[in-house]
């Protein structure tokens, strides 16, 4: 049982954070146990920089926000390149080794700050001398040809802008505080002549750490042990136990597919999940339950649960979400932060609810009840579920809080549909209509697999994302989609409505003019890209949510500001950007301007079709 | 705080439509209220271009406060757009082009005001049918100024495409100024930056723009009007800035050469100078007003981003904005109280003859008492002055605070019931772009906002300036924080991790 207690230490507890990864260390020794382990994507490339055979050496600064891993790595290269693991025991955020490179005669003096947090000074006090004079080496070291000092720094971004803006204001501290904000905000790796590699571990894609961290969640040997102390029936991990059930479920294809698919969406909308944060679901996903301490179960909570007749409220399909955590405390959490933006539980079609609260009955849905809800002994309907729907229906109780009941328990059986239904059903049930993006589906299936894998997405998508921008560009209700219509309003490039056409943009190639989707390997994103020559091209990330505004507004008419604003400014933006390229293009195909204006006019037939009229104004 | 210069001297032939001149000493003739910043930069632009065509842009050749310039009237142009109602009429009702032009010069003809004996004809030699005429006047209207207030018809203006684009603003009967809304504040504006150090850079700027600016729609509305429409006005004159430098004109002018310089297209660049204009003006004013009280704290606005629930920050805010809009009227009754306490008044009051020699103070410094008809005793002369001046000063003076300060987007109710401070996105866009050169962390550009403008938006800045009973640090850290979303949903932010962010410039110059 005592896996059980170490698992908590990852959950959403109450905790110092700074010293995250050494308190699960310490607890994980003094238990016996070992703690949750695997390999970080950058891990090797990391290592690179120091075991790799290289006449260059770079000093390395791991960056990114709380819970990424940098420490966590840190002590991988120092275990690697042979550092004892007591002298990291210690609770120093400052270490030093001697090191040769492979092939190198010459020896360096490694040195480790795995904190720069712990180390640098407090809120308004000033640098200690020797940490000064350190960092002063640190800044030297990346531009001098042949240094002895190489260093490796794990701080946060904003604690490494921050830290620097206190130091002593020399040349090299200035030039290597332009060099930290460069990389950061631009997101690059290096910068020539200079004698560093930046890695901002925020860039890894939060579903690849999910695959990898689930594996050694699930695979972890303090499972079996649980498995092979037989436990009795009404005990932890035995067959009626949710703790098992969860286990289970969390191992099912399904169930782990649709996970990937939250954390990749997290990605495309530009939101990064950490490790930390994919723990914490994990063993909340698991543990979780609304009404024991800290809301996530131990063994000697099993039975109590088992007997008290709420072992639905322990459902990992409501877990995933936070839903056994105070609204507070949920709202404070990043993953569950994340995860409420897609509204899931709440977002629903009248096809799912029927199914949800009429279906038992319905010999048409019935099938659906029977496959999702009925057949789920520990999460679908069980007493409680079939006596609240009953007092729904038939709205026998007067107060409020009843039928407030029940549309809880709804939001749990929702959610639970959302990990339920098949691949082959998603189409047939909507299933992303259980989400606020509706097209998500659409968007990891047919447009990113479909990019990824050299292919092309199909031209109903790409017409359908044309007519959304023209209906923005030009404030119209407008149907075309086999041209892109840039138009302006006559005095600002960002007004509502805009009827002056300036040009047309051909989507299908035509002497040089295109527009096409691609996807962009070096940073995992989805471009919209315009092009008005072969050389002359306008790039627009399409993250999720924008995939999401322009379909709406393509099919079902919305008004731009009722979804979101902020798309919406990036849109009117990505016109400005591609009038001036426009405007670019004329310039150089200089063509003899007569005195005559000649002015594009836009109305719409009542069809919706663009119908330009073309006035002329005479001198 | 730096200590007011000395007011200028009152100009011998002053405008006459002064009943007395104190706001006019604290500030300038004049600073109108009901002269919103657009109808400022409008009257600035119809100044700059008349002084630009006779070589003298930004200078003052004949002395201080002595300009004289001509604006433009085109009638033709302003009956067409804002004084034709039958456009649409005649469009549904005659089916045939000729009638429709027939019909419509008819019309015209008879009711076209201020103009001796209208002809029309011209504009069929521009268009083709009657139809594209009303395709192109609607066009313009939709970028029109003030079209769908319900201000006379002579108050609408085109938008300032361009030289051609300019006229003055005009009474009922289209014959003169009636300064109702181009009230000489932005002459005030173009005498501010012809004291400004850097009013050579900025003419430079203004230039280039101008230059550079798409003539499309200049020509389009010249066409509009027949060649021989020119008929200028009378001259203008009699505009007064009390002081001959100051440093909210500097200001005024950094800010215009910021935005000027920026690679921001075509016309997008008016609405954030209008914005800063409004802005320096306000900022003039209550400078001007601290100055004169002898206050050595800075000018203050401290700024709510607006929270879904009362906060402490909001609850200063409004009382800051209730202080600083009383600062005006204080500094009037400092001018006052000056007289009174002045050597000369207390000599004259124990002479003989005191109330003549009184009036005649009071003449001298404040042009007024010819209309006193009361009992001939300096301390009743001195008590209807008072009366006097202060109801003027609160009839416009006084509200320029809070006027300018709505309409930039400044000043607001949203979300509660009371003014405060809450800046727009659209102000917020503004004060980045003229202040934020490539990209600057979140911290620093707040402080920067501070130190030029006085706007207070984190813990850091408020610490300065309230006292320490008013303060709470967390209300204010929610508030810039929530900043940092609004300037992260406008595109303008980077995040990196917590507590570090960098706001970003999209149109930044990058050097050659």
């Amino acid at each position: 049982m005592k896996w059980l207690r170490f698992l908590r230490h990852y959950g959403p507890i109450a905790r110092n954070d700074n010293m995250y990864d050494e308190t699960i260390q310490r607890s994980a020794l003094r238990g016996g146990i070992a703690p949750i382990d695997f390999e970080h994507p950058m891990q090797s490339r990391i290592l690179q920089c120091f075991n790799a055979q290289t006449i260059a050496p770079v000093s390395v600064i791991l960056t990114g926000t709380a819970g990424d891993g940098k420490t966590h790595l840190c002590r991988q290269v120092w275990a690697a390149l042979g550092g004892k693991s007591d002298a990291w025991g210690s609770d120093s955020a400052y270490l030093t080794m001697q090191h040769r490179y492979p092939g190198t005669q010459k020896g360096v003096k490694l040195h480790f700050i795995r904190d720069l947090s712990g180390w640098a000074p407090q809120q308004g006090a000033e640098w200690e001398y020797e940490k000064e004079q350190l960092l002063q080496t640190f800044c030297d070291s990346l531009f001098t040809p042949d240094p002895d000092d190489i260093f490796l720094i794990a701080a946060n971004d904003g604690q490494l802008v921050e830290s620097w803006r206190r130091l002593k204001e020399t040349e090299t501290v200035r030039r290597t505080r332009q060099v930290f904000e460069d990389l950061l905000v631009e997101d690059r790796q290096e910068q020539a002549g200079v004698r560093l590699k930046f890695f901002n571990l925020s860039r890894t894609s939060s579903a690849e750490l999910l695959d990898r961290a689930l594996q050694a969640f699930l695979n972890h040997p303090g499972w079996q042990e649980l498995k092979e102390g037989i436990p009795a029936e009404n005990e932890a991990f035995g067959p009626k136990c949710p703790i098992r059930q969860n286990y289970e479920l969390l191992q099912a294809p399904l169930v782990r597919s649709r996970l990937r698919s939250l954390l990749e969406l997290c990605d495309y909308n530009g939101l990064h999940v950490p490790i930390r944060q994919i723990l914490l679901l994990l063993t909340n996903a698991i543990l979780g339950h609304p009404d024991v301490k800290d809301h996530l179960m131990v063994a000697s909570d099993v039975p109590k649960v088992i007997a008290a007749g709420t072992v639905s409220k322990a459902s990992l399909y409501n877990n995933v979400f936070g839903g056994n955590l105070s609204e507070v405390r949920r709202q404070g959490i990043t993953i569950f932060d994340y995860f409420e933006r897609f509204q899931i539980g709440y977002e629903t079609s009248n096809r799912v609810d029927n199914i949800l609260i009429f279906g038992e009955a319905d010999e048409f849905l019935g099938a659906y009840f029977d496959e999702f809800v009925a057949r789920d002994r520990f999460y679908g309907a069980d007493p409680r579920f079939y006596a609240a729907k009953q007092e729904y229906i038939e709205g026998t109780d007067e107060s409020e809080e009843r039928p407030q009941n029940f549309l809880q328990l709804l939001i749990s059986q929702r959610r639970g549909l959302f990990f339920k239904i098949p691949k082959d059903k998603e189409l047939e049930l909507s299933l992303w209509e259980l989400t606020v993006f509706k097209f998500a589906g659409e968007y990891l299936d047919d447009v990113i697999a479909v990019l990824k894998s050299n292919s092309f997405v199909k031209r109903p998508i790409l017409s359908r994302l044309v007519k959304g921008l023209n209906r923005i560009f030009t404030g119209m209700l407008i149907n075309s989609d086999r041209e892109l219509y840039l138009a302006m309003s006559g005095n600002y490039s960002q007004a509502k409505v805009s009827r002056i056409l300036i040009e047309r943009v051909s989507v299908d190639p035509s002497k040089g003019e295109k527009v096409i989707l691609r996807y962009d390997p070096s940073n995992d994103r989805v471009l919209l890209s315009v092009f008005f020559a072969p050389e002359l091209q306008v790039d627009f990330n399409l993250t999720l949510i924008r995939y999401e505004f322009l379909s709406r507004i393509a099919l079902e008419g919305a008004l731009p500001a009722s979804f979101s604003k902020e798309c919406y400014e990036d849109l009117l933006a990505f016109k400005s950007r591609l009038i001036a390229a426009h405007t670019k293009r004329e310039e150089k195909e200089r063509m003899p301007t007569g005195s005559t204006i000649g002015l594009s006019l836009l109305t719409l037939t009542d069809e919706g079709m663009p119908d330009p009229k073309f006035v002329e104004i005479a001198p | 705080m730096i200590p007011l210069p000395n007011s200028l001297p009152i100009p011998e032939t002053f405008d006459q439509s002064s009943s007395m001149w104190i706001d006019e000493a604290i500030w300038g003739h004049r600073l109108y209220d009901e002269q919103l910043p657009w109808m400022v930069f409008l009257e600035f632009l119809n100044v700059f271009l008349y002084e630009l065509g006779k070589q003298r842009a930004f200078e003052e050749p004949n002395g201080l406060n002595t300009l004289k310039y001509r604006a433009a009237h085109r009638l033709y142009l302003r009956n067409i757009l804002f004084n034709n109602p039958g456009l649409a009429e005649i469009r549904l009702t005659y089916p045939h082009d000729a009638n429709r032009w027939d019909e419509w010069l008819k019309r015209m003809r008879a009711t076209a005001t201020g103009i001796n004996q209208p002809q029309f004809n011209y504009l069929r030699e521009h268009f083709h049918t009657f139809d594209d005429f009303c395709e192109v006047v609607s066009i313009v209207r939709s970028t029109s100024l003030e079209v769908n207030s319900n201000k006379r018809w002579t108050s609408k203006f085109v938008f300032p495409y361009g030289p051609n684009c300019l006229y003055e603003d005009l009474d009922n009967t289209a014959s003169t100024n009636d300064r109702r809304f181009f009230g000489r504040t932005g002459e005030v504006l173009y005498l501010m930056l012809c004291r400004a150090e850097r009013k050579k850079e900025v003419l430079a700027a203004l230039r280039g723009h101008l230059a550079k600016a798409d003539r499309t729609w200049d020509s389009i509305i010249k066409r509009l009007q027949p060649l021989d429409d020119d008929q200028p006005s009378g001259e203008r004159a009699n505009a007064f800035l009390a002081y001959a430098q100051h440093a909210c004109f500097d200001a005024l002018a950094e800010d215009w050469l910021a935005i000027l310089r920026l690679n921001i297209s075509g016309f997008d660049v008016l609405p954030h100078l209008v914005n800063l204009a409004g802005l320096h003006v306000i900022s003039y004013q209550l400078t001007v007003s601290r100055q004169m009280l002898g206050l050595d704290t800075p000018l203050s606005f401290i700024c709510e981003v607006v929270a879904p629930k009362k906060t402490l920050v909001r609850e200063t805010s409004c009382d800051l904005y209730q202080e600083n809009n009383l600062l005006p009227a204080r500094a009037v009754e400092t001018v006052i109280l000056g007289i009174e306490d002045s050597p000369e008044w207390q000599q004259a009051i124990t002479e003989n003859g005191a109330f003549e020699k009184c009036t005649r103070i009071l003449q001298d410094k404040v042009r007024w008492g010819e209309e006193y008809d009361g009992p001939s005793d300096p301390g009743q002369l001195m008590t209807a002055l008072r009366q006097a001046a202060m109801k003027r000063h609160r009839q416009h003076v006084a509200n320029i605070h809070r006027n300018y300060g709505r309409e930039i987007g400044l000043i607001s109710k949203r979300g509660t019931t009371k003014l405060r401070y809450a800046p727009t996105d659209g102000l917020l866009k503004t004060l980045l772009f003229a202040n934020v050169e490539k990209r600057v962390e979140l911290h620093a550009f707040l402080g920067r906002l501070h130190s030029r403008y006085g706007l207070v938006f984190g813990d850091k800045e408020a610490e300065e300036v309230l006292a320490k009973g008013d303060f709470d640090k967390k209300s204010f850290q929610a508030n810039s924080r929530r900043l940092e979303q609004r300037l992260g949903s406008l595109g303008l932010l980077r995040r990196l991790s917590d507590g570090c962010a960098y706001v970003v410039n999209p149109y930044h110059v990058v050097s050659q």
